[in-house]
């Protein structure tokens, strides 16, 4: 089920929140066993049959981890290990089975010239976020972060529906202790907190992401027929793009947060203004901020710990003041980073062009460690370095990451190509009739070809470059909702990560009758425009 | 061996890595805290305690520890201060 359905807003929601407060009066324990319920019904509306793909899966896990809790008591440490492996082989092989195989047929077929069919495989809805929390709850039962949990806590901690299916990946400790204290009862600030994210999430979906889809797409078809994409369209669909993600994604993670939020229980933050960040680094902390906890801690950590460990046992420099060598920078940084941004890139999508998505932030991240490396020693923080590296790092960082975007959008290496020689200026200038006047003198600076009069299809893109003036201020200026509501604590721990934006003002939301005005004119906006064009972006995976 | 002295070495040790001798950790400070303290400073600084005390950490703690304090309590448990 899509938050973005008529049946979800007006039916699922309502009836699933209407039991949960009527059994909470009878029995909190019910109410809860009824969340498990009906995240298993939300879960099962699209196709039926994933159920007895994602329980199954669910129950092996249960069992793997009473296993490891049991050795853990009776300290066997080698058999806690060996079953945490097997734990985590068997979530990796269920996930690559249903999103690999083909895309390992093709690689084979490419490489060795093997002649591979492919299979027909329905991938489960949201695999991928599943198995990255299920594989971080063995972790923690293992690092005995976790020492006892029920049959019913692992449910509802794994299937509860506003973040069963595309995210944010959550911990076992920040969930169970909420699910052990939540009341069950109607709460009137829970429920107006928890509608205003939902709507304001459901605005950024349907009325700003699925407005630049259409546009973006065009663009993006353009160049996939082979057609030449010249300066400003190549322009309009990098930034096109990387607006219209950023909404989708913004949209969908209010939406999560403000679903949990009317059932008492709040998620982590997801999602935090990350256009903008000054470095990639911190956009990294601010993009999908859940995903990126999770490779840092499961797959970043565990390698650099190990080179860093080994390397400082051999007494070989390290960093800071100790020195630093390019072996040393090479060995931990470079190699662990890439490693794991070519892993979230396979992780976002089963091709090619996710994994050199993936490999370009792995270099832009090596890039602004080493710059942080070498400003550290040779330029000290100063108000002038601010001055300086604050809006000039902005720039980078938003064209490293609008330039990343297209490969992460295009469906060929062609297509991407062919764009990003279009945002370099490439494929020529054209420029709308009425402003070529005012440019044609450059005709004779440049080659005559690489100036032309006349955009194609040139209302769309008009449309799109005014769409992206219009909704641009409010990735970048406007406060987000978590300052908005950052009186209401709207995500686990949001308070401490509450900072200015760029305007340095902040809105605050109150149950008062202007808001109240406010959020019900968001929302009929946003409900009005259910059905009509859209692309989940972050519901593939 | 006092809290206040696993303190003042992890203050030493973060100081040496980030070039920073301004910086001052207590049991409330948080990573998000201190500027440029990110995950690779991090790697560094956890690897950097772990020779100074002969201990070594799991990666589940590693990815638990949200304050300072958190990581000067486990110190002292795993180095029996």
């Amino acid at each position: 089920m899509l938050f973005n359905s008529h049946f979800f807003v007006f039916v699922f929601l309502p009836v699933a929140l209407f039991v949960y407060f009527a059994l909470g009066r009878l029995s909190r324990d019910w109410a809860l066993r009824w969340i498990i319920v009906a995240s298993l019904i939300f879960y099962a509306w699209w196709r039926p049959a994933n159920v007895f793909i994602i329980v199954p899966a669910m129950l092996v896990n249960f069992t793997v981890a009473k296993l490891i809790l049991y050795y853990g008591r009776e300290e066997k440490p080698a058999a806690t290990k060996l079953l945490l492996t097997l734990g985590i082989v068997f979530n990796l092989t269920v996930l690559g089975y249903f999103k690999y195989t083909n895309f390992f047929f093709t690689a084979s077929n490419d490489l060795f010239g093997s002649s591979f069919v492919f299979k027909e495989i329905v991938l489960p809805l949201g695999i991928s976020f599943i198995t990255f929390q299920k594989i971080a709850f063995l972790m923690d039962v293992h690092g005995r972060k976790i020492d006892s949990f029920r049959f019913q806590d692992f449910f509802s901690f794994v299937l509860f529906f506003p973040q069963l299916i595309a995210g944010p990946i959550v911990h076992y400790r920040e969930m169970m202790p909420q699910f052990h204290s939540v009341s069950c009862r109607f709460s009137q600030t829970d429920l107006s907190v928890g509608a205003t994210l939902f709507f304001f999430g459901l605005f950024k979906k349907v009325v700003i992401a699925d407005s630049l889809a259409p546009l973006v797409s065009s663009i993006y078809m353009m160049a996939d027929s082979g057609q030449t994409v010249s300066l400003i369209p190549a322009w309009l669909a990098a930034v096109g793009f990387t607006f219209q993600i950023y909404f989708d994604f913004s949209g969908y993670s209010d939406m999560a947060l403000g679903a949990a939020r009317l059932f008492g229980i709040r998620l982590p933050v997801n999602f935090n203004s990350p256009l903008r960040t000054s470095n990639i680094i911190d956009f990294w902390l601010r993009w999908h901020v859940s995903l990126t906890r999770f490779l840092t801690a499961y797959v970043y950590n565990p390698i650099a710990l190990r080179f860093t460990r080994k390397r400082m046992a051999a007494g070989k420099s390290g960093f800071g003041r100790n020195g630093a060598s390019l072996g040393a920078f090479l060995q931990l940084l470079m190699l662990p980073t890439i490693v794991t941004m070519f892993l979230s890139g396979l992780w976002h999508g089963a091709g090619y062009l996710f994994i050199l998505w993936g490999l370009m932030h792995g270099i832009y991240l090596t890039v602004n460690h080493a710059w942080r490396l070498f400003a550290n020693r040779k330029w000290p923080k100063s108000e002038r370095y601010e001055q300086i590296m604050r809006p000039l790092g902005f720039v980078i960082t938003f064209v490293c990451v609008a330039a990343s975007m297209v490969v992460f959008r295009s469906l060929s290496l062609d297509t991407a190509a062919n764009i990003l020689a279009g945002m370099a200026g490439m494929n020529g200038v054209e420029v709308p009739g009425g402003l070529y006047p005012l440019v044609s003198w450059l005709g004779s600076v440049f080659p005559a070809s690489f100036i032309q009069p006349g955009l194609p299809n040139a209302a769309g893109m008009s449309e799109l470059g005014l769409l992206l003036l219009l909704v641009a201020p409010i990735a970048l200026f406007l406060p987000n909702t978590l300052q908005i509501l950052d009186r209401f604590e709207p995500a686990i721990g949001v308070r401490e990560a509450g900072e200015p934006n760029l305007l340095r003002f902040n809105v605050s939301w109150r149950p008062s009758l202007v808001w109240a005005v406010f959020v019900i004119a968001i929302a009929a906006a946003g409900t009005l425009n259910i059905g009509g064009y859209t692309e989940f972006l972050y519901w593939q995976f | 061996m006092t809290r206040q002295n696993i303190l003042n070495t992890l203050t030493e040790i973060l100081r040496n890595l980030l070039f920073d001798d301004s910086l001052e950790l207590t049991d409330s400070t948080k990573r998000a805290d201190v500027p440029d303290w990110d995950s690779f400073a991090y790697v560094n600084f956890i690897v950097a305690v772990e020779m100074h005390y002969n201990i070594k950490f799991s990666v589940a703690e590693v990815e638990s520890f949200v304050t300072v304090g958190e990581i000067a309590a486990r110190i002292e448990e795993l180095a029996g201060l």
